[in-house]
């Protein structure tokens, strides 16, 4: 089945390399490296979410008690082409339901037991609602801090957790006084996830956040709870509030698009899908109207100056190629070169700024795992993402597009990708490019959208070295005749 | 089948979507509606793969209307149960949430205990036919566990866990579903959904013992198996259409030809439009006349 796996998420864009994304520095199990190699070998075969054999991942979690999964543990069954009616068939769908139901029905259990990993969550939807977050942080500290989100934080994060080292973010510059200070808060995404990997509670609140952290000496305070909550009764443990379910949580924590302080379902399976990826992954910031309209405008003329200049002067009408003695192939073509081409260049050549418009926008910004990765600091990011709905859009069109990638930075290929034989890596690559997410119902799939630079690789160049026997002529040859032909005819007309 | 009548499925809307939390609900509709939908919650048990996936189950609208259709289900707006639940809770109903919550951490605590148990009595087996290495092995093996937070394991005693003769602190847990939150379903579906478009194909197919799924990894609307996905590969891969609608003959033939690429047909199909205008809402009664066909590349 050869398309099958090409539609793979798993093995889609995100992961070009697919050796490439190595586990999630938080999660150092002994099965993790194992998963990814599973990603990568075992989705070969896989058709997608429909075929999962529950029986083998519950064999697999039974089996992991002694050892790490390998990934040849949890492969996908054997299946039928149809029904024939045997006992043996019935049984062995029952036997995966059954492996289904088992598997599923397992309740998140938080064993830290007050001290230690338990990280509880606190939802307070309201605290950030008024709050402003301008470019104060991009104005003051340079680039140093990425934007926060801070309106759309809901979730207060108690006690520390591995995976506060990656999420969450604690707001800075506020008066002492204030309640929870220094504290984490999640956005609506941090908080489902890890509700739903089982590493958060999150709990209601019955009091206020002011009761729950008092502004000064936190610490202590919130030390004392715990340990109240070892000794006390249930009944004073739910005083303060009660745990949620992942139902509620969802209820809560997933909205329409752009409500605040939620997300919307179809960016929530994205981002889960790449969290367990191994991928980091945070929200892009808000584009910044940058007054960039004006260098772009002198480029471009520029551009057409330099085209002007470059391209031969074409007389209104007779032959596209002059008669006369050629010595090289590139002086045809370069007279034939009568449309303008594309050129990609570091500003948008456009004259009108591109704007996004909410499908097609820059959604969430992707890196790959790596050691150093912070929340607050970390390089460019290494994907920019975008995530459509299946149903509820098409293809994207060219204005839509144009302005997709003008809002992504230029990402130029290697630099070692040089010379005749790595075009096609440099033409794949393109000058940006863009990930587009399509979600259907839970089902997602990643495409690349890349600028192609065709106009800057001059196929002709090559040519001139034909006699000589270089090897770049013997390769562009049987293209070149065709190319021949036409210029014959140009010349005969 | 009869025996489903009594069984409401809660069909959860949040922000326009429809979920399943329920794992008996799940395994009901799978069972009685030949509804497998997508399973798209992060699995707690090992939360860094792609390949096995927990609940929340995220249906089609056309499954939500079906089973409403069918009597089967009913549609909850999650948010305001919720906030209406959350911010106003009468005693009884937060002591009836709390009282579950505890039996469910006492069933946790027991587990636990019980895999303590069956561990412990392991070593002590390890211990008297080998004396010499008996810290190590266990040791080794429980160590990268417990950092990791959860899985369906037992833990190496836990600190709570070695106080037992007073009440212990019980293990947190997140429950799946808030059922006992919420109010009981009102009899009549209090929310409706609108007829989607792909809802006749849909109906017909689902009529026929067909599952589907989404067609998005092959290019259609649906994927179509002839039965359970767990034991069968998809058969077809399927669009909707309107009855009038003029089709392109490149979309069949570019559907035509991946279909027959990935070892499926291409199946495409509309239904007639009522003449009375009689748009059945309700059970196969209502369903209108559909016709389907199949494309097949024959590569001559």
């Amino acid at each position: 089945m050869p398309l099958d796996d090409d539609d793979n998420p798993a093995l889609a864009p995100p992961a070009p390399h697919l050796s490439s994304p190595s586990p999630l520095p938080t999660d150092k199990t002994a099965a993790a490296a194992a998963t990814d190699e599973l990603t990568a070998e075992d989705l070969i075969e896989d058709e997608g979410a429909a075929s999962q054999d529950f029986r083998a991942f519950a064999a697999a979690l039974q089996f992991r008690k002694t050892a790490g999964v390998s990934a040849q543990t949890i492969r996908r069954g054997e299946k039928d082409f149809e029904a024939h009616g045997t006992r043996a068939q019935a049984d062995a769908l029952e036997q995966s339901r059954g492996a289904m139901r088992d598997v599923l029905s397992y309740t998140r259990v938080h064993s830290g037991g007050g001290k230690g990993n338990l990280a509880r969550g606190w939802f307070f939807p309201g605290w950030w609602e008024g709050y402003r977050e301008e470019e104060v942080e991009e104005g003051k500290e340079g680039e140093k801090k990425p934007f926060g989100f801070v309106r759309e934080r809901v979730v207060v994060l108690e006690g520390s957790s591995v995976a506060s080292q990656a999420l969450g973010r604690a707001v800075t510059g506020q008066a002492k006084d204030r309640p929870a200070r220094g504290r984490d808060w999640l956005l609506p995404e941090e908080a489902l996830y890890l509700v739903e990997r089982g590493s958060l509670d999150l709990w209601w609140p019955l009091k206020g956040l002011e009761e729950l952290f008092p502004p000064d000496g936190t610490a202590e305070a919130v030390k004392e709870e715990s340990e109240e909550d070892d000794e006390d009764d249930e009944v004073d443990e739910y005083d303060a509030g009660f745990p949620l379910s992942l139902q509620a949580a969802y209820a809560l924590l997933i909205g329409e698009d752009g409500e605040r302080g939620k997300i919307s379902l179809q960016k929530f399976q994205v981002y889960s899908n790449l969290k367990r990826c191994g991928y980091n992954i945070l929200r892009a910031p808000p584009t910044v109207n940058h007054p960039a309209t004006k260098p772009a405008t002198t480029t471009l003329w520029q551009w057409f100056a330099s085209l002007l200049t470059t391209t031969p002067h074409h007389p209104p009408y007779g032959p596209l190629v002059r008669p006369g003695l050629y010595r090289s192939y590139a002086s045809i073509y370069r007279q034939m070169a009568l449309l303008p081409r594309h050129i990609p260049s570091a500003t948008p050549t456009t004259t009108t700024p591109p704007t996004t418009h909410d499908p097609f926008t820059i959604h969430f910004h992707v890196w790959k795992s790596a050691q150093k990765w912070t929340k607050l600091r970390h390089p460019p990011p290494d994907f920019q993402l975008a995530v459509v709905d299946a149903q509820a859009s098409s293809v994207p069109t060219g204005a839509e597009i144009t302005a997709l990638l003008g809002a992504t930075p230029p990402a130029p290929g290697k630099p070692e990708w040089t010379g005749p034989g790595r075009i096609y890596a440099r033409l794949k690559h393109g000058y940006r490019n863009v990930l587009v997410a399509v979600v259907d119902h839970g089902v997602i799939n990643y495409m690349r959208f890349a600028e192609g630079t065709f106009g800057a690789e001059e196929v002709y160049g090559r040519f001139d070295f034909r006699g000589g026997g270089g090897r770049g002529g013997k390769k562009g040859g049987g293209r070149n005749n065709g190319g021949w032909g036409s210029v014959d005819c140009e010349m005969d007309g | 089948m009869a025996a489903s009548t009594e069984r409401q499925i809660r069909i959860s809307r949040v922000a326009g979507r429809y979920l399943v939390f329920d794992i008996d609900d799940v395994v009901h509709i799978r069972r009685h509606y030949g509804i497998c939908a997508v399973l798209t919650g992060t699995m707690p048990q090992n939360p860094t793969q792609n390949l096995f996936l927990g609940l929340p189950v995220e249906l089609h609208a056309e499954e939500a209307r079906l089973l409403v259709d069918k009597g089967a289900g009913y549609i909850a707006d999650e948010l305001t149960d919720h906030l209406s639940q959350l911010s106003a809770m009468d005693t009884s109903t937060r002591k009836a949430y709390l009282q579950h919550l505890k039996q469910q951490r006492r069933n946790a605590q027991q587990v636990f205990d019980e895999e303590k148990a069956k561990v412990q009595a392991k070593h002590q087996g390890k211990r008297k036919a080998k004396p010499a290495a008996v810290a190590e092995p266990p040791a080794a093996v429980t160590e990268p566990e417990e950092d990791t937070s959860l899985f369906d394991t037992p833990k190496p005693a836990a600190p709570p866990l070695s106080a037992p003769p007073k009440e212990p602190s019980l293990p947190g847990v997140t429950p799946t579903t808030s059922s006992p939150l919420l109010p009981a379903p009102t009899p009549p579906s209090p929310v409706s959904i609108p007829r989607p478009a792909n809802y006749p194909l849909y109906q017909y197919l689902n009529a026929r013992g067909y599952y589907t799924t989404p067609g998005l990894r092959f290019g259609g609307d649906y994927s179509v198996y002839p039965g359970d996905p767990f034991r069968y590969h998809a058969h077809y891969l399927a669009n909707s259409y309107g009855w009038d609608e003029e089709v392109a003959m490149l979309d069949l033939v570019a559907s035509g030809r991946l279909g027959t690429a990935v070892k499926k047909s291409f199946l495409f199909g509309a239904e007639k439009p009522a003449e009375e205008g009689a748009t059945g809402g309700g059970d196969k009664g209502g369903e209108g006349e559909v016709r389907v066909f199949c494309i097949e590349w024959a590569g001559m």
